[in-house]
């Protein structure tokens, strides 16, 4: 019996010595590969976890076929959910707008819902190949969180929102009041640091999603909800009649910070992070042209516009070096549209948000939305 | 193999040495597991260097940025003060739970093994359902379908001008200091000792004549007559504030907070469920004889339960029911869900504000890992006191 037990633990300990043998050879090979190429297999394998070297991020993605897309799914026209259970929003547009810019179809996205807390975490493991999702561009971000921070399609700023009926009108009135506000975002930070600089006593309640923060709010554990304008106008739009609709709810006039919304792509990756802007840079550079989707077909003897819709001009078509289509402001404006319409369509004068242009008006219409040239 | 006869002098080869081979093949699964770890270490900070992000625990030194609810933390202090409040919090719930799971448990787990059918099917009523819920499903409903479903603060509800009800927290009288503190420390002191020694009393006295000490009731006693006089002496150092309800907010009094009365309240049943079971299975464990033996010589029910089952039951439970409050600490994390400052939800709202992700969940993994050893330290501390000599 003893023997026999003795024999067992020889088996276990080469059983073991065996799989040992297999890390540390396996280790060796890994450290030996880190230095130089650790992108070619183990990026592969890590889902995409790394994009050094030559491998961009760009090329990979043209060779999945598909855009992964972080993304908002509670904030009415911006992120959220349809009726037909798509997303649909103005930062899904951008989704698909360089969907279509990268692979020619804006439907190839694949989209990954995060919240405010995981979204920066999804973006540097690789997860997600570029987020868009309302996320304000700000210094630490751009310092600490490995992150690019691109073109801003929103221009934004944070407001407050309360019940009608309470009669507030402005900050100091909120005094001793709770205010609710999603945590792991810049509004978090601004109200503690608004409020503190005005002297106004307050208890913040933060929620890591929507749903509960507006179960609060209907309920009255706060009295007021901060958040980004835009964010607040899309849920006051979308306020259920059974607690009053819209009209229940006021967003005061005051602006606490500015909040410069776009898309974000991993550091590191130049040839990803310029795809990206391009693309974005044709849907403004098609309104300041006049290609809407419906007249794009159309051509144009202006060798600027045949050069953005990558005609071919003298025998061959421009080629800006982007590592994009030569069609890809044409595909981008067919199948998702200019700035404009991508605006009107989800948060402008065709929705239920009816914001006004404001900044995210053209440089020439006296707004910030600028793109650089394209020649 | 260990059948080596004393008569044989030729030493085995070392490869079939039994005590080579196995430091062998202990240093060599030492060396694969030492290695792996490097190796995953090495990569986490590679990857962490050519994203740009921070390797060092230099972070915990930048100023936080955002408020933490109810508590005296100033956005501007570090986040390491912030990471200290979450860890007072959770501390506030776990000992409060596990004093109240402790409470409810034992109660439940006795009402288990009643005589009185009521009692019996409540309490198993009471444990099957609680054991078999999630315990983040119970949190929610307390939170979500309770404390925030209470009347907004317009429509407050107080009960005698002392308990103002409203979901923005349940608000008690508490006591105001306003002077005279040392004085009544002293007294306190003196009281303190006073107690001690009576309690010596009664029990010397019952050893020698074997009449009832009621220790608790007499030092009880002498100690509240003392910190009365005391009270009075020092010039009545406390006052009662009662809350006050403004329009948006309630003044004075002490707040409980909805979010930490839904989880305080939620862990404590869901533990208690559990310790209940532990109750009732280390009562049964007892040997009847015990309890034959208790009615044999006279003693009450409640005597019998008291002095006879109840101690030998309680340290056979005392190992199962450490590991029910290492859970309900550990379970604390689950505020984050209903929005509660433990210390979770701080390293959360942390790393959402550019706190390096990796860095923080080691820390915390840290912080649960020293919560969890300190518990185990005493229950062990009263395991070992408790364990009958001889048995261990």
């Amino acid at each position: 019996m003893r023997v026999f037990q003795g024999w067992t633990l020889c088996v276990l300990f080469a059983v073991v010595l065996f799989l040992g043998a297999g890390c540390s050879l396996g280790d060796d090979d890994d450290d030996s590969g880190n230095g130089d190429a650790s992108g070619d297999t183990g990026s592969a394998e890590a889902g995409g976890g790394g994009q050094d070297g030559g491998g961009s991020l760009l090329q990979e993605v043209q060779d999945r076929g598909t855009l992964r897309c972080g993304v908002n799914d509670a904030v009415p026209g911006f992120g959220f959910t349809g009726e037909g259970g798509e997303p649909q929003g103005f930062d899904i547009d951008f989704c698909k707008v360089i969907a279509a810019a990268v692979l020619g179809d804006a439907e190839a996205v694949e989209y990954t819902p995060l919240s405010a807390e995981q979204r920066f975490t999804a973006l540097q493991s690789g997860e997600i190949d570029v987020l868009s999702r309302n996320t304000t561009y700000t210094a630490s971000r751009d310092g600490t969180e490995g992150a690019r921070f691109l073109h801003t399609t929103f221009y934004d700023g944070q407001g407050m929102m309360v019940r009608t009926e309470s009669g507030h009108t402005t900050l100091e009135d909120l005094a001793g009041e709770t205010i609710c506000v999603l945590s792991g975002t810049t509004t978090e930070l601004n109200l503690e640091s608004q409020f503190q600089a005005r002297g106004i006593d307050y208890t913040p309640l933060a929620f890591e999603d929507n749903e509960p923060l507006q179960a609060a709010f209907v309920e009255e554990r706060c009295g007021a909800w901060t958040s980004d304008k835009s964010q607040l106008a899309g849920i006051r739009s979308a306020w259920p009649e059974g607690q009053g609709g819209p009209e229940a709810l006021t967003i005061m006039d005051e602006t606490m910070s500015k909040e410069p919304l776009g898309p974000v792509v991993s550091d590191g990756d130049d040839a990803w992070a310029d795809a990206v802007n391009w693309a974005v840079y044709a849907t403004i550079q098609a309104e300041e042209f006049g290609l809407t989707s419906e007249n794009i077909g159309e051509g144009s003897e202006d060798p600027e516009i045949q050069r953005f819709l990558g005609e071919a001009v003298e025998g061959e078509p421009f080629d800006a070096g982007l590592g994009l289509p030569d069609d890809f402001a044409v595909q981008v404006v067919t199948q998702v549209g200019n700035y404009a319409e991508i605006y009107d369509r989800n948060v402008g004068e065709g929705s239920a948000l009816e914001l006004p242009r404001d900044f995210n008006a053209l440089w020439t219409d006296g707004g910030l939305q600028f793109a650089p040239p394209y020649r | 193999m260990t059948a080596a006869t004393p008569t044989t002098t030729r030493r085995p080869a070392f490869w079939r040495n039994v005590r080579v081979l196995r430091v062998t093949f202990q240093a060599v699964f030492l060396v694969a597991v030492v290695g792996l770890l490097l190796f995953l270490f090495d990569n986490v900070v590679y990857n962490l260097e050519r994203l740009g992000i921070p390797t060092g625990f230099d972070y915990l030194r930048q100023p936080a940025g955002f408020a933490i609810p109810d508590t005296d933390f100033r956005s501007s202090q570090s986040l390491l003060d912030a990471l200290l409040v979450g860890v007072q919090n959770t501390i506030k719930v776990a000992l409060l739970g596990i004093v109240l799971a402790t409470i409810i448990g034992v109660i439940v787990g006795v009402s288990r093994l009643s005589s009185n059918w009521l009692v019996r099917r409540v309490a198993a009523l009471y444990v099957e359902t609680f054991r078999n819920i999630p315990v983040l499903v119970i949190i929610l409903f307390w939170y979500l379908g309770v404390m925030i479903r209470l009347p907004p603060i317009r429509e407050g509800v107080e009960l005698l001008d002392m308990v103002a009800i409203s979901n923005r927290g349940i608000v008690v009288p508490w006591f105001d200091q306003v002077g005279g503190g040392l004085t009544f420390a002293i007294f306190a002191l003196i009281g303190l000792l006073a107690a001690a020694a009576v309690w010596t009393w009664r029990t010397r006295r019952f050893e020698a004549t074997g009449q009832p000490h009621r220790r608790a009731l007499w030092t009880g006693g002498v100690l509240l007559l003392i910190l009365a006089i005391g009270f009075v002496l020092a010039g009545r150092p406390w006052t009662l504030d009662t809350p006050e309800t403004g329009e948006l907010s309630t003044s004075g009094g002490f707040r409980l907070a909805p979010e930490y009365a839904a989880l305080l309240i939620a862990l404590s049943l869901y533990t208690a469920s559990h310790i209940a079971e532990i109750v009732r299975g280390s009562i049964l464990a007892v040997p009847r004889g015990q309890g034959e033996a208790a009615d044999a010589v006279g003693l009450s029910g409640f005597q019998r339960l008291r002095h006879v089952v109840l101690p030998q039951a309680f340290r056979i439970s005392i190992p199962p029911i450490s590991n029910q409050y290492l859970n309900l600490t550990k379970n604390s994390s689950l505020g984050v869900a209903i929005s509660y400052y433990e210390v979770t939800k701080v390293t959360q709202v942390s790393i959402a504000q550019s706190a390096p992700a990796v860095q923080a969940i080691v820390v915390l993994m840290g912080i649960y890992l020293v919560l969890s050893l300190f518990i185990a330290a005493v229950t062990n501390l009263f395991n070992r006191r408790l364990t009958l000599k001889g048995r261990r």
